[in-house]
């Protein structure tokens, strides 16, 4: 909504109003994030660009920045093959036990991340129910990499089915019945009809999911064991280091955490861009001129 | 050629299709028409293949396609809404269902690129090729659907409501058009649709259909001079229906008294009489025979004019040309007399489902046919 003083709007609020309400949100905003923000890179940089360097080449900071990125590479394509499955299902097709599936995908989201982590733990860890056996074939899934996927991967289910069920339903199933009269395939349909009708979407969803894969505290802390250089992703190396006092280094790979942030931001504000056109593109195409 | 046999298909408790049947010659354009909830598109997408029947049959010329996929039927639909694969261009819109095939029986690209261009000039949107679904006219989408559908060469093209979401103008030069290019390729072609107008313009046979049944099967005049039920009298153009008393061949409204020679065996029955606007003769009192009504409404509808009557405590309406009416120099408030020049009549009895209304539910436009 545009207004200037010269042109009086009926929805507008006297300039106090305006001007305490404005003043109100920025103070917030800065002293909640903007400043947060600000010290985590002046903390890395506190003790000069050559420290910070060498805090963040450091062999378990490395390590920690490895095992994130890997487990963020497992994580991300097995959350971009379940949601769009799921989202497929959900959105394309009736069937008994829709609500339900639709309410399965959404738990990760309503339960805390501690609790999903203790989950794994109870289920597979030595004691848990399915330890013996696990131990019987000697697979360790808890306190190693394994556990830590499977919980990053349990945490970030909805990101990408959430963002693809309300785009596929808008675009209900009209244009895939087109393909199939037209006489393509299942696979055809989906590729080339499905999948690039939702390709902004899935991309959105990947990035949402990808910034949580590698943020992840709460389930990862409870299944990880924190051992150093093995089982240590980079936000527990950086309460780690807080832990030992280690200040600095903690800021320093705390800093690459926020730089992710930061990019995440950047390219969510692109592709929303990109997005709404879609879906202004979605209602221009529904409706006649 | 199309030959549907005896199709059932129920949705949950709701009954879609109940005993249909329908054959639609070569070449043969036919309409389905009927109020929604007829069953009229699920019919189309039973044709097509989109649906599949609880019982009954399906043949292609001759050969049965019942449970054959939409896939391989090869025919043409148009949706109501285009259905557009909206990030692909016009050209590949039309492209794909030649794109899709089996390498063996795929045309060169070659080739595919010369159809397309013919069939967006015979759409008459050659120059259109490279924009996207958004960019065009309701229209202009409605073309290139039609074009997408004749590329796979369709045995039988099906259209669902083609022209049900462009506005009055652009329907009338669409529907038109269609008529023309169906001339033009001698296709066998059904659709859907809820419009009267369009159904006794375009097509060659008309199916009317309610509550999921055919009531009629009849070329457009059959179907609108010649109506089998009350339901396709008050469906098709707009219809008086008046209480009437049935006693040996004679149906009595009041003072009137009319020849009903069908029901010549009939001692006395509650009976109904249809009678279209257009065939009430007005005349002024004393000249002639006829009831005396009383003239409560005039409108002027352009060449026509619209007089609504009361005529022994029912509303009725006339219609009769601007220059009768200024022979007739009516008034509200007037007496004047009026005489059925044909009027139909049904027997309430074996009809009790179905409504009688007073004043026909027709919309504006049908009043113009």
């Amino acid at each position: 909504m545009r207004s200037s003083p010269s042109a009086p709007n009926a929805l507008n609020e006297p300039l106090w109003v305006r001007l305490l309400l404005i003043g109100l949100a920025v103070v917030v905003l800065t002293l909640f994030l903007l400043l947060p923000l600000l010290t985590v890179f002046h903390e890395a940089l506190s003790k000069g660009i050559d420290a910070y360097m060498e805090a963040l080449v450091d062999q378990d900071a490395l390590a920690a920045i490895r095992l994130t990125g890997l487990v963020a590479a497992i994580a991300v394509p097995l959350n971009v093959v379940f949601g769009l499955a799921a989202a497929w299902c959900i959105a394309k097709f009736d069937f008994p036990g829709k609500s339900l599936l639709t309410t399965l995908v959404d738990i990760p989201f309503s339960v805390s991340p501690v609790i999903s982590g203790l989950l794994y733990v109870l289920l597979f860890g030595l004691q848990g129910w399915f330890g013996p056996w696990l131990k019987a074939h000697d697979i360790q899934l808890i306190f190693a990499v394994p556990g830590i996927v499977m919980a990053t991967v349990f945490i970030t289910v909805p990101f990408v089915a959430r963002e693809l069920i309300p785009l596929m339903e808008a675009q209900g199933t009209e244009e895939e019945e087109a393909a199939v009269v037209l006489g393509a395939g299942g696979w055809r349909i989906f590729a080339s009809v499905t999948l690039p009708n939702v390709k902004w979407g899935v991309l959105y969803g990947v990035l949402l999911c990808n910034a949580r894969a590698m943020g992840e505290f709460g389930a990862v802390s409870v299944v990880s064991g924190h051992i150093r250089g093995m089982t240590n992703t980079m936000p527990l190396h950086v309460e780690i280091l807080y832990n030992e006092y280690n200040y600095m280094a903690a800021f320093a790979v705390a800093s690459l955490l926020a730089m992710l942030a930061l990019v995440t931001l950047a390219a969510k504000t692109a592709l929303e861009w990109r997005f709404s056109r879609e879906l202004t593109g979605l209602a221009a195409h529904r409706s006649s001129p | 050629m199309i030959d549907a046999r005896n199709l059932r298909k129920t949705f949950g408790s709701f009954c879609a299709l109940n005993d249909v049947s329908l054959h639609v010659a070569e070449g043969e354009l036919v309409a389905l028409l009927g109020p929604s909830g007829s069953g009229k598109t699920t019919l189309l997408r039973i044709l097509a293949g989109l649906e599949f029947p609880d019982s009954g049959q399906v043949l292609f010329d001759g050969g049965d396609a019942t449970r054959l996929s939409a896939r391989d039927r090869r025919v043409g639909f148009v949706f109501q809404h285009y259905a557009l694969f909206r990030h692909m261009t016009v050209f590949d819109n039309v492209a794909f269902g030649l794109k899709v095939r089996a390498r063996a029986s795929r045309p060169s690209r070659q080739e595919i690129t010369d159809r397309v261009h013919h069939l967006l000039r015979m759409v008459q949107l050659d120059g259109l090729a490279g924009r996207f679904p958004a960019q065009l006219s309701g229209g202009q989408r409605q073309r290139v659907a039609l074009a997408r559908a004749l590329a796979i060469q369709p045995r039988v093209l099906l259209l669902d409501e083609p022209f049900g979401a462009l506005d009055a103008q652009v329907r009338k030069e669409l529907r038109r058009w269609l008529r023309r290019l169906h001339d033009d390729l001698k296709i066998t072609g059904v659709f859907v649709t809820h419009d009267q107008e369009e159904a006794l313009e375009v097509a060659d046979r008309v199916v009317v259909m309610n509550q999921g049944r055919v009531e009629q099967i009849g070329s457009p005049t059959e179907i609108y001079d010649q109506p089998a039920t009350p339901f396709v009298y008050q469906f098709l153009g707009n219809v008086n229906a008046l209480a009437c008393q049935i006693r040996n061949g004679q149906a009595r409204l009041g003072a009137l008294v009319l020849p009903a020679p069908a029901y010549a065996g009939v001692t006395s029955a509650e009976g109904v009489a249809f009678v279209r606007p257009h065939d009430i003769h007005l005349a002024r009192p004393g000249d002639g025979d006829g009831a005396l009504a009383l003239v409560r409404h005039v409108s002027i509808l352009g060449s026509i004019v619209r007089i609504e009557l009361l005529l022994q405590g029912q509303t009725i309406e006339a219609e009769l040309m601007r220059q009768r009416y200024a022979e007739l120099d009516l008034q509200p408030g007037q007496q004047v007399l009026v005489w059925p020049r044909s009027a139909r009549f049904f027997l309430r009895e074996g009809w009790e489902g179905t409504s009688f209304q007073t004043r026909a539910e027709a919309s504006w436009d049908s009043a113009m046919l």
